[in-house]
């Protein structure tokens, strides 16, 4: 297992320690919020594993998060449909796939990289959005849809119900932990390999062999899936879904965090996701207007000050202590 | 004949108004090895590109194995047995030498020859954890070749093989080469004579889009009329 595996491994489990302690220490509300900012985490996480391992940025994944959320409020707030939590989550993952693969098909294999890319899907979440707002009798139009069901469904003869604070943060931790988990060990392996191999040059890896187009779409779909997912855990702890879900500012919001936790880290993203949302109501409660200068400066100050994001701090911190002392 | 790999047939290409190819004809048996050469201009990495199936030719046909490989795309003409190197050393520079045969060793089904034969193969098996964006000229170019190995091609296409070595690289690069000759059929463009010498094989000179001459190398290397092209006296 080479280094930076290992180091990897590492925070995870401190992360994953912590995640199990916060309960003992914080108060209903605090683990709501930090449960919520989870799930952005999750969110976060989903772009970083397309975004961080194929260098393609997309600028509209808030249409997958909406898309989730919008397939779950209709699942579960219709009454003919039994299980809904379940089929509702399941459809959103599913939905949110769907509409990557088409999108994504036409793009990947119209040989669509780069910019290009970033610019259709910023238009593909301005659509989504304005779908949202205009088709009212579905979505509910500006307001959106409200009284989503906290999620509850039957494993095993044991009820699981979602309602209170503690169960669903423990619900929500422990499915961010598997997908950050498995999202990891796909991209340290052949897969991310070879997508790192694509982003290098992708006409050389076709010439080996590899249907690059093929590869990009599954990952782009993987990707939308997840934040389909977030999506659907959002509007359940919610209670409620809004077009904003699936608008711009979101969009914007989780390339933030993506490359204020480090892009390409999967773990990195999730934490970006939880401090930023911390620091944004912090500040927000002595001024609101003061919020978006501010993160428009952290966000300045990352790109130029640590490219790699506020995981690489402790790498380039070593680095310059070894730097100091070879050179008395 | 049945042991015919790749053939072009009266290939013909035209950009626009000029016309970069006219009437090549190429056979590649299994097993051959030959050398496609021309000063700068003549047409040689635009006929490679026809003949990878990257470019499709306005004229005539490129067949490998009776399969017609114009226009298909690049990763099914590599599964197909067809392996390339391109001009500029592209290998993938953020990815370790092993990680880059590894890469190269998963586009085909069922890969035979374990990467640690391939970096001995290519004299790099003390570099197998550098990054081979680190990797000096002659190294990548040798990568690329064991990439190409990787896929366990029926033809090697090279193009430039020896581009930027030293005459040393470019005599090992040869010999690398003849040692691989009976394995699979080799098509080599180049511009240097000292390596299409060391090789000694069959040899096409293009000149301005056309044939101009065709043999094998001691017969070309004698022809006045090579000497000329090559010396810009015609």
């Amino acid at each position: 297992m080479i280094a930076r595996d290992r180091n990897w491994l590492l925070i995870f489990a401190v992360c994953v320690v912590l995640a199990i302690l916060y309960p003992f220490i914080a108060d209903g509300y605090q683990l709501t919020v930090i449960r919520d900012a989870l799930i952005f985490g999750l969110f976060a996480a989903s772009l970083d594993f397309f975004w961080g391992r194929t260098g393609i940025l997309c600028f509209g994944h808030a249409a997958f998060f909406g898309i989730g959320g919008y397939i779950m409020a209709l699942v579960t707030l219709n009454d003919a449909i039994p299980f809904g939590s379940l089929l509702g989550i399941m459809g959103a993952v599913t939905g949110a796939a769907f509409v990557a693969a088409i999108i994504g098909y036409f793009l990947f294999f119209g040989g669509i990289r780069g910019s290009y890319f970033t610019i259709v899907t910023l238009a593909m979440g301005v659509i989504c959005q304005q779908a949202a707002v205009s088709w009212s009798s579905v979505t509910g139009g500006d307001s959106g849809l409200i009284g989503i069901p906290p999620i509850e469904f039957d494993v095993g003869g044991t009820h699981v119900d979602l309602s209170q604070d503690l169960p669903s943060y423990i619900f929500v931790a422990a499915i961010v932990a598997v997908v950050v988990l498995g999202l990891w060990s796909i991209s340290r392996g052949r897969w991310g390999t070879v997508l790192t191999a694509i982003q290098d040059n992708e006409v050389r890896a076709a010439a080996l062999g590899h249907n690059a187009p093929l590869r990009l779409l599954v990952t782009f779909v993987l990707s939308a899936a997840i934040a389909g997912l977030a999506g659907a855990l959002y509007v359940c702890m919610a209670g409620l879904v809004a077009p904003d879900l699936s608008g711009l500012l979101l969009s914007t919001e989780v390339i933030v965090w993506v490359a204020v936790g480090g892009r390409g880290t999967l773990l990195g993203p999730v934490l970006g996701a939880i401090f930023i949302q911390r620091a944004q109501q912090t500040i927000s409660s002595f001024n609101p207007s003061l919020w978006p200068l501010l993160l428009g400066c952290v966000f300045v100050v990352i790109v130029f000050v640590l490219p790699d994001g506020i995981l690489s701090i402790y790498a380039r911190l070593k680095a310059l202590l070894n730097g100091r002392r070879s050179t008395p | 004949m049945s042991d015919v790999l790749l053939q072009a047939e009266n290939v013909g290409i035209r950009f626009g108004g000029l016309q970069a190819l006219e009437a090549l004809n190429l056979t590649v048996r299994d097993k051959e090895l030959c050398c496609i050469i021309g000063p700068n201009g003549a047409g040689k990495s635009t006929f490679l590109n026809v003949l990878t199936g990257t470019l499709r030719p306005t004229s005539g046909s490129v067949r490998f194995l009776g399969h017609d490989i114009a226009g298909l795309p690049l990763h099914r003409i590599a599964r197909l047995g067809i392996a390339r190197k391109f001009q500029i050393p592209s290998v993938f520079p953020s990815l370790s030498v092993e990680d880059n045969l590894k890469v190269a060793r998963w586009g085909v089904p069922s890969p035979v020859r374990p990467v640690g034969e391939l970096l001995e193969l290519v004299a790099l098996t003390d570099r197998a954890a550098t990054l081979a964006g680190e990797l000096a000229h002659g190294q990548k170019q040798w990568l690329e070749i064991g990439m190409a190995l990787a896929i366990e091609p029926r033809l090697l296409l090279l193009d430039e093989p020896t581009a930027g070595m030293t005459p040393q690289e470019t005599l090992a690069t040869a010999e690398m080469l003849l040692r691989l000759k009976g394995e699979f059929s080799i098509v080599a463009v180049e511009h240097d004579i000292r390596f299409v010498r060391a090789l000694n094989c069959e040899t096409l000179v293009l000149h301005q889009g056309r044939r101009l001459r065709s043999g094998p190398f001691h017969d070309i290397e004698t022809d006045e009329m090579v000497r000329d092209v090559y010396l810009g006296r015609r």
